[in-house]
């Protein structure tokens, strides 16, 4: 019962933890896509307009 | 003949999408970050495919299960590089036809299609009695050697396509570099 | 282990370990820190080109060339590791075949790639360091490059290694998203540190 337990527990740790980093990496990515497209869009703004 | 190619080539040149595109620091630079992404999953399934022959990669899964599912994200990578690739030459297309590279690369690409339509010829013929076999037989295993090969030297030469060493401008009249480039005595447009 | 909370904290390692190490690199980002790291790494950049790999990058342009193309050979068996895993983990190829048997031998294609993207990576480096140092996107890449070792190794493989069964599917796609994410922004700024010089 106590080997289950701890069994669970385990796999909860490395889970949530897959989820704490694949959230960051997803929302990362989303802010840093987007800073540069939009930069991209300010500099031809500018260029043509 | 390389009057008649640097014929064309300046007539591509003069076209105005050319020019646009040249001169387009990030559509030019977007095409060629597309080219070598796809090329990472064109490649990327290509090699797979080819180690899995070798017996490196994937041995128990079946050899026709690997190369038929990884078919389709391979000629799609494959398609997106032949159209981001056909774009990069028409931005810089004299200078291209014009160097060893390009024209290396050209021949090998004709090596590697070549190559893939006999390995899956022989494979089709016969991949059932080995299918599960981690390696394949040696003509298969050969075919894939030789794929490995000249996609390598495909991208190695795509590589050096970017550097000036032996372009027409900076090389001198009659030398060998010239006469592989086919450059122009007297050409004005590089 | 004799305690409770001994316990708890010890079950959740790695979940305290991602959420600091993001903290912490939230706060180096947005501190004065990052600047002063900078400042000082100015003279480490400048030994980088004075070691024989910067002294052969910068003198021979050929030999750079060929490991140009190696690194990006490696980063195709690299992509295509990756692309294969994380595709069966999505559910979308190789679907009738154990997810085990796809994941373990990726596996080991993908650590030889990184071997090759990284060993040639550094010799890059070397010969252009000069350049690279003053690029935000060279240090995005380190970022991004960082993040994804980092998450294959302390998490994705460590999470794969259970059966697929006992991991909540929503995770498991998660993982596999966030894996072809942080693998396309390092090949994409990759590709534009070498656009950013000219």
């Amino acid at each position: 019962m106590s080997e289950e337990d701890k069994n669970a527990a385990k796999m909860d740790d490395v889970q949530t933890a897959a989820v704490a980093i694949s959230t960051t990496i997803i929302v990362f990515f989303v802010i840093y896509w987007a800073i540069q497209i939009d930069s991209v869009r300010d500099l031809l703004n500018m260029a043509y307009g | 003949m390389n009057q008649f190619v640097y014929d064309i080539a300046v007539w591509l040149d003069n076209t105005a999408w050319s020019t646009l595109l040249h001169e387009s620091y990030y559509m030019y630079n977007w095409v060629e970050s597309i080219h070598v992404l796809s090329l990472i999953i064109c490649l990327g399934m290509l090699f797979l495919i080819d180690l899995r022959m070798l017996g490196y990669a994937l041995p128990n899964v079946p050899a026709s299960s690997i190369a038929n599912r990884l078919n389709l994200p391979m000629l799609l990578g494959f398609s997106i590089m032949v159209f981001t690739g056909l774009l990069l030459f028409y931005a810089v297309p004299v200078r291209s036809t014009q160097s060893v590279w390009f024209r290396a690369k050209m021949i090998l690409l004709l090596g590697c299609a070549i190559n893939a339509f006999l390995f899956h010829k022989r494979m089709n013929e016969s991949v059932s009695s080995w299918d599960n076999d981690a390696r394949a037989p040696g003509r298969i295993r050969l075919g894939a050697a030789l794929s490995l090969g000249f996609w390598s030297l495909v991208v190695i030469c795509g590589r050096f396509i970017a550097y000036d060493w032996f372009d027409c401008e900076y090389t001198d009249v009659g030398s060998l570099s010239q006469m592989l480039s086919g450059c122009i005595d007297g050409q004005t447009r590089y | 282990m004799s305690t409770t909370s001994a316990t708890t904290s010890g079950s959740y390692t790695k979940t305290i370990t991602v959420v600091t190490l993001v903290l912490l690199i939230l706060a180096f980002s947005f501190s004065s820190l990052r600047r002063d790291t900078w400042l000082q790494l100015y003279e480490f950049f400048l030994w980088m080109e004075t070691t024989p790999f910067g002294v052969i990058g910068k003198t021979w342009g050929a030999v750079f060339a060929i490991v140009e193309a190696f690194h990006l050979l490696a980063m195709a068996l690299l992509g295509g590791a990756v692309v294969v895993a994380d595709a069966r983990l999505m559910g979308w190829i190789f679907a009738d075949i154990p997810a085990r048997e796809i994941l373990d031998k990726t596996h080991k294609v993908f650590v030889a790639g990184l071997i090759v993207v990284l060993a040639t990576g550094i010799f890059m480096a070397c010969g252009v360091a000069g350049k690279i140092y003053w690029l935000p996107v060279f240090w995005y890449k380190m970022l991004a490059l960082a993040t994804g070792i980092f998450f294959v190794f302390f998490i994705r493989r460590p999470l794969l290694r259970r059966d697929l069964n006992e991991i909540r599917p929503i995770v498991v796609k998660l993982v596999a998203i966030s894996s072809m994410l942080v693998w396309v922004t390092v090949a994409a700024t990759g590709r534009w540190i070498g656009f950013a010089g000219s």
